[in-house]
C-alpha cells in the first residue's frame, strides 16, 4: 500500500511535467523572428539591375517613350533566372504611367519584395519617374 | 521512521520527475535545433552577400594590381580604381582570373588575398546572354564562296532581340557584315570570301541588345574556308591581354604571324607591334571607345597550315575558385548573381560561397 507522501510526490511529478510541457508548447508556438535574408538578397539584385540599367541613362529614356516592351526585356536579362517581377511606373504626380503590364509572371498570392527608383531623362526639360520593381523567386 | 513503501513511492516519483525533465529537455533541443540553425545560416547568407559585394566593390591592393604582370594582390578587390559607377569591375583584374592567360593569378593567391580563411569561394563571368553561330550553307558564286550563318541569341532558353554586328578574318582579308536577331532571337548572315584564299576563317558576331545598347554579347565560330576543319583555338599560340597589350606566345618557333587586329561592335583594327622576344609578340591594342567586349584575332601560318585564333578582353567567359560539384550532397553552398560594367558593356557575375570544411 502506497502513502500519502508518495502520491503527492507523484502529483508533484505531473505538476512538473505539466509545467515543463507546457513551456516547450509556448516555445514551439512562439513565433520565431523571420528569416529576411532571402528578400534581402532579392532587393540587392533588383537595386542593382534599376541602377545598371539606368546607368547611360536609358531607363528614363525608356520609359519616356512608353516603351514597356524594351523594359521587360531589359529586366529579363538583367535579373537572374528564377526570379519573377512586376514593374509600375509613377510620374512626379504619383500617377501610374504604364499603360500596360510589365511583367514575366504574375506575382498574385506569392512572397514578393518591392524596390524602389528614382530616375530622370537625360533631356532639356529633365522629367522624373518612380520605378517601383516588384520581385519574387520561381518555385 | 520511513517504511519502505514510502521510500519506493519517493524512488519512482523521482524516477519519473527525472526521465520526464530529461525528455522535456531533448524535446526542446531537438524543436529549437532548426530554428537555430536557421539563425546561424541566415547571419552565413548575408555574411556572403557582403563578402561578393565587398570583391566586386572593393579595388583590392595594390589599387592597380590587374595591370602590375608579376604582382600578385595582397588583398582582393576587382573594381576599376577609377570607377564612375559601381559595379565597374577592372578589365585587367578580370582577365588575370582567366587560367588561359599567361599573368593568371592562382585561386590559392587569391583565397591568401581574399583573407577569409574559413569561406572557399567560386567566381564566374560572362556575357549576360549567349550567342549560338551555326553554319546553315555554303556555295560558289562567281569569285567567292558565300556562307550562310544562322545565329540565335538567348537567356536561358528566352529570345533575345539584338542588332548583330559580325566580321570574317582570314589571313589579311576582313569582311564587316550586319542584320538583327528577330523576336525569336533568331538573325541569319551572309558572307562571301574569295575563292583564291584559303586557311582557318573566324567568323566574329557581337550582338548588342535592342533594349539596351550596354548589353553585348559575343561569339567566335572557326571553319575552313577551302582547308580542312580548323585546329581548337590555342593550337598555334596563347594570346594574353594584359593593360592594354597583346601578348602572343607562339607554340612552335616555325610560327610566323601575318597580322593581329583588334574588333568591337563597332570597329575594327590592325594592331602595332610593340616588341619581339624569343617565340613571343607583343602589340599595343587601342582604347577603343565602344561598350562591348574586344576580341583580338592573330593570323599566321605554321609551315603550310595557315590558322587564326583568337582572344576576348576581358578574357571571359572564366570560372575561377572552389569546385563545388564535388561539395558532399546537402552541403550549404550560397550563390549570388551581379551584374557589372567592363569599358561600358554588362557582364554577368556569379559568385559561389561555402566553407572549407565543404570540400574545397
Amino acid at each position: 500500500m502506497f502513502d500519502q507522501k508518495g502520491q503527492i510526490r507523484i502529483i508533484e511529478s505531473f505538476l512538473a511535467i505539466a509545467v515543463i510541457f507546457s513551456a516547450v508548447l509556448v516555445s514551439v508556438t512562439f513565433p520565431s523572428s523571420p528569416n529576411l535574408s532571402k528578400e534581402k538578397s532579392l532587393a540587392s539584385v533588383g537595386t542593382q539591375a534599376l541602377v545598371q540599367l539606368d546607368a547611360n541613362g536609358t531607363l528614363g529614356n525608356l520609359i519616356l517613350q512608353h516603351d514597356w516592351t524594351s523594359i521587360k526585356t531589359a529586366l529579363d536579362i538583367l535579373l537572374p533566372v528564377g526570379v519573377s517581377f512586376n514593374v509600375t511606373v509613377y510620374d512626379d504626380a504619383g500617377s501610374v504611367m504604364n499603360s500596360e503590364l510589365v511583367q514575366n509572371s504574375n506575382l498574385l498570392g506569392r512572397e514578393a519584395v518591392s524596390v524602389q527608383h528614382v530616375c530622370a531623362t537625360q533631356t532639356q526639360t529633365v522629367q522624373f519617374f518612380t520605378v517601383r520593381l516588384q520581385l519574387a523567386w520561381n518555385g | 521512521m520511513h517504511t519502505p513503501s514510502s521510500s519506493i513511492d519517493t524512488f519512482l516519483a523521482s524516477s519519473v520527475m527525472i526521465l520526464l525533465a530529461l525528455s522535456a529537455m531533448v524535446g526542446t533541443s531537438k524543436l529549437m535545433t532548426p530554428y537555430l540553425n536557421n539563425l546561424a545560416n541566415r547571419d552565413g547568407d548575408q555574411r556572403f552577400q557582403y563578402l561578393a559585394s565587398h570583391m566586386l566593390l572593393a579595388t583590392g591592393a595594390p589599387v592597380n594590381w590587374g595591370q602590375m604582370k608579376s604582382t600578385v594582390p595582397t588583398s582582393l578587390g576587382l573594381a576599376k580604381a577609377d570607377a564612375l559607377m559601381p559595379y565597374e569591375l577592372d578589365i585587367d583584374k578580370v582577365s588575370r582570373l582567366n587560367s588561359e592567360n599567361i599573368y593568371a593569378v592562382k585561386y590559392s593567391d587569391l583565397w591568401k588575398a581574399f583573407g577569409m580563411k574559413d569561406v572557399s569561394f567560386q567566381i564566374e563571368i560572362k556575357t549576360l546572354f549567349e550567342l549560338a553561330i551555326e553554319l546553315i550553307s555554303n556555295s560558289t558564286q562567281g569569285s567567292q564562296v558565300i556562307y550562310e550563318f544562322e545565329v540565335a541569341a538567348g537567356k536561358s532558353g528566352m529570345p533575345v532581340s539584338a542588332s548583330l554586328s559580325s566580321y570574317v578574318a582570314l589571313r589579311d582579308f576582313v569582311n564587316k557584315t550586319q542584320s538583327s536577331t528577330s523576336s525569336a532571337g533568331v538573325g541569319r548572315l551572309t558572307i562571301g570570301i574569295p575563292s583564291t584564299l584559303n586557311g582557318t576563317a573566324l567568323l566574329l558576331v557581337f550582338a548588342r541588345a535592342r533594349a539596351n545598347p550596354q548589353m553585348v554579347s559575343f561569339n567566335v565560330y572557326a571553319f575552313g574556308h577551302n582547308s580542312e576543319s580548323p585546329l581548337p583555338n590555342r593550337t598555334f599560340t596563347r594570346l594574353s591581354p594584359l593593360d592594354y597589350v597583346l601578348n602572343a606566345s607562339l607554340s612552335y618557333a616555325t610560327v610566323d604571324v601575318l597580322k593581329a587586329q583588334v574588333f568591337t561592335f563597332n570597329y575594327n583594327s590592325s594592331l602595332p607591334e610593340k616588341a619581339q622576344g624569343v617565340q613571343s609578340v607583343e602589340y599595343n591594342v587601342p582604347r577603343l571607345l565602344d561598350a562591348s567586349p574586344f576580341v583580338m584575332v592573330v593570323t599566321g601560318v605554321n609551315g603550310s597550315t595557315s590558322f587564326a585564333e583568337w582572344v576576348s578582353y576581358p578574357q571571359v567567359p572564366l570560372q575561377i575558385g572552389a569546385d563545388f560539384s564535388q561539395s558532399v550532397a546537402g552541403s550549404r553552398i550560397t550563390v549570388h548573381s551581379y551584374v557589372v560594367t567592363m569599358n561600358s558593356a554588362n557582364y554577368e557575375v556569379i559568385t559561389k560561397w561555402g566553407g572549407l570544411k565543404e570540400n574545397v
